[in-house]
């Protein structure tokens, strides 16, 4: 009977080789590494009075500190969706406040350097605020799934398409560009909004106040300005439609 | 050449190539690989019970453009990296396929999913570490706009040039940043993988091409062997966490695994037997995981010596006890053997294993079996699976409400099926025993009692008095804890015949021990 160890007398062992594949894997780990740095860096500068509030003194200093990171990356938008699901699962992150995180991803979205970006956010467990945030002109971002608060704040121009319900605040102070809602938003939608335009599928639990310009359209309807403030446009209190 | 000449020509090349093969893989242990007629003309392979098969009219289509040995070789090595590599075993391949139909939502898109993703991973893995002419054979596979998307994969992580078009950059750009060759993350990866491809699938549906076949084989489960099925299923039970996700896998296959055997009664290998649910399956699967000690029912006394056991004869040892029945007639030492007596034991009673009594409580506040996995089922299976194993019969008293109906009783029997089907229904409603429902089950060798209950029991009074009064050996474990409980074990748990046991997660379970008594504390 032939013993097959015999065959192995002149084997020998073949080192794998190097494939695109590892160092395309390493970049991404690299690339990974950085962004959650920069996170981490953010959000230890902003955690230090432990409670963060929504200031807009406070939103412009941590936006400003989140672009002077991620300015000096190099990614896309395949790394920025992966860095969501790293905030969702925790593991590498120790920390999520909800607030910067959303704003340093913004900061990612305005600085990629796809005009277009889709991020598939529907798996996730919690929601980020300040989604979109000061989007620029020419930029458009998708985000498939549910948004928390404060979506398209300050929107520049830019589109954002929420493929699910967006909370309060949606496009608070928003300037120009085009908000699009597929589902729900919460309270306060269009809060000091200058102007562009927000379209909501679904239903909107109120409208902001103090609103000076734009348009929100609830299915195909112009809910702001409403008939009776139409040709004014100045400020509205919150209603339910 | 005639028909015959040519198949034996084949059968020569196949043999000579898959020595090659093997030595490559460090001799998997795979059934000669054969050659079949009846395969689909664009399948290449098929493998079924670790044998693979290959397409006779695929490989002569594809000699056009290669020798028959690099097209074979290929194949080979695609065939047996999926059994060497991923997804190694049934388990993982339900892994994989839970996590695309997860994403996908859609059974057979999901099935598409884990295939490709199981073949980037079997391919690539075998590029890294083998001599193989596997890049060839993409160079010239075709197919349809998914393999065009994989063959662009292959192209830009292999960094081979097979003739991939620019058309496909973006997503198999996209695909080319999963880890595929990080074993840990394949769920991970697959969930990325089918999100990426999600489209392209929902394409083929939308055009009907859906069920049009992998060109690399499909990945049904007739690959493994039934010993890998049902311990596949088992780690699956164990991983899956709660019924609904077992069942919603399974479920998914039941045809196929009806046909395998797995569905059934009966067991494996023994024929399809009457069909099994899901969540049967899923409880005796997830049962399977643990092992509960039955304590033997003990020795009776005696004031004579009984040969005992057998120990190795030594010169000086009397002649009188030697066992020449186990001395093969010879006087040596360390072949000879003596008996072993032992004082006042005898073997006129042998040591056996009672029959068991399950009493199970599926009473509202208990949970709902096919909804979350219960403690009180599975505590139940295991305890049932232990009597069996050691050749007793169980029988099982489901109670709730037993006024208003909510009980269900089935006599000593040993067919899995039954008991499982009367250990898994759940009642809800109150929880009030009928103590005479107890007494229908008595037999004269004193059955052993199995108790599992939260003791949120209306008439638990009755039942500690009815307990105390029992001689046999009871078995009582607790879910959670609640003034009721304390109670009981406060009246009960110092009786030796009695054990008490809490539940509060799966891991408490293997430290059951059923029919326990204590001995200090005097026979009973």
């Amino acid at each position: 009977m032939h013993n097959p160890f015999c065959d192995f007398q002149s084997y020998q062992y073949k080192q794998s080789r190097e494939i695109p594949l590892d160092r395309i894997i390493q970049s991404k780990r690299k690339t990974m590494e950085e962004i959650i740095e920069g996170y981490l860096k953010l959000s230890e500068k902003e955690v230090k009075e432990m409670v963060w509030l929504v200031e807009h003194s406070r939103i412009v200093k941590a936006y400003s500190a989140a672009m002077e990171t991620v300015k000096n990356l190099d990614y896309d938008s395949d790394d920025i969706e992966e860095f969501c699901h790293e905030l969702d699962k925790g593991g590498k992150i120790p920390y999520l406040i909800s607030g910067p995180a959303g704003i340093y991803v913004s900061a990612l979205c305005n600085n990629a350097k796809e005009p277009e970006l889709h991020l598939k956010l529907f798996e996730l467990k919690r929601t980020f605020h300040f989604l979109g945030y000061r989007l620029p002109e020419g930029k458009s971002l998708v985000l498939e799934g549910s948004v928390g608060d404060f979506i398209g704040t300050g929107l520049s121009g830019g589109r954002l398409v929420v493929e699910g319900s967006a909370g309060n605040w949606t496009g608070a102070g928003m300037v120009k560009g085009e908000i699009v809602v597929r589902e729900h938003t919460g309270q306060n939608t269009g809060e000091w909004m200058k102007g562009g335009v927000i379209r909501v599928g679904g239903h909107i639990r109120g409208i902001g106040k103090s609103l000076s310009g734009g348009t929100i359209y609830q299915r195909e309807r112009t809910v702001f300005p409403d008939e009776k403030d139409a040709g004014s446009a100045s400020t509205s209190g919150p209603t339910t439609a | 050449m005639s028909n015959d000449g040519q198949n034996r020509d084949f059968d020569s090349l196949l043999r000579r190539i898959w020595g090659e093969v093997r030595k490559k893989h460090f001799y998997p242990e795979l059934a000669r690989p054969q050659a079949d007629d009846q395969l689909d003309d664009s399948v290449a392979l098929e493998i079924k019970s670790k044998r693979i098969a290959v397409n006779r009219a695929f490989l002569d289509e594809m000699s056009r453009n290669l020798p028959m040995e690099t097209v074979l070789e290929a194949l080979l090595d695609h065939g047996v990296t999926h059994y060497t590599y991923c997804p190694w075993d049934f388990h993982t391949h339900l892994q994989l396929y839970q996590e695309a139909k997860r994403i996908l939502g859609d059974k057979d898109m999901a099935q598409k999913s884990s295939d490709y993703f199981m073949d980037v991973v079997a391919d690539t893995h075998c590029y890294k570490t083998k001599d193989t002419p596997l890049p060839e054979l993409y160079r010239n596979l075709g197919g349809g706009e998914l393999d065009q998307v994989m063959q662009a994969l292959y192209q830009r992580i292999w960094g081979e040039d097979l003739g991939a078009g620019a058309e496909h950059e973006e997503v198999s750009r996209k695909l080319s940043r999963v880890p595929y060759l990080d074993r840990g993350s394949w769920v991970e990866s697959i969930n990325r993988f089918s999100k990426i491809i999600q489209v392209l699938l929902e394409a083929e549906r939308d055009s009907g091409e859906l069920d049009k076949p992998n060109p690399m084989g499909q990945s049904d489960f007739s690959r493994y062997s039934s010993e890998e099925l049902s311990e596949g299923l088992k780690e699956f039970a164990m991983s899956s966490g709660e019924p609904g996700r077992f069942r919603e896998v399974v479920g998914d296959f039941e045809e196929e695994l009806s046909d395998l055997g797995l569905m059934s009664s009966s067991g494996m290998g023994e024929g399809a037997g009457s069909p099994l649910d899901a969540d049967l399956l899923y409880y005796m699967k997830l049962a399977e995981n643990y092992s509960i000690p039955v304590r033997k029912t003990p020795l009776e006394k005696s004031g004579d010596q009984y040969p005992y056991g057998h120990t190795p004869w030594e010169a000086g040892k009397p002649y009188r006890d030697i066992d020449p029945w186990t001395s093969f007639g010879k006087i040596m030492p360390g072949v000879t053997q003596i008996w072993e007596r032992r004082e006042g034991e005898t073997h006129g009673e042998e040591e056996s294993t009672p029959n068991c009594i399950v009493m199970i409580d599926s009473s509202g506040s208990m949970v709902n079996p096919k909804q979350y996995l219960s403690y009180a089922v599975l505590g139940a299976a295991c305890a049932s699976d232990a009597y069996l194993r050691n050749s007793a019969s169980v029988g099982v008293y489901n109670f709730s409400d037993v006024e208003a109906g909510g009980r269900r009783l089935l006599d000593f029997s040993r067919k899995r099926r039954d008991i499982y089907e009367s250990l898994c229904h759940y009642f809800g409603g109150g929880t009030r025993l009928d103590m005479t429902d107890i007494e229908t089950f008595r037999d004269e060798k004193g059955s052993d009692v199995f108790l599992i209950t939260d003791m949120q029991i209306t008439n638990l009074e009755t039942l500690i008095e009815y307990l105390s009064s029992m001689p046999n050996r009871i078995t009582a474990v607790h879910i959670g804890e609640n003034e009721h409980v304390r109670r009981f074990k406060t009246r009960l748990q110092k009786r030796s015949n009695l054990s008490i046991y809490s539940i509060q997660k799966k891991e408490d379970i293997p430290r059951i021990v059923l029919g326990k008594v204590r001995e200090y504390l005097g026979r009973v």
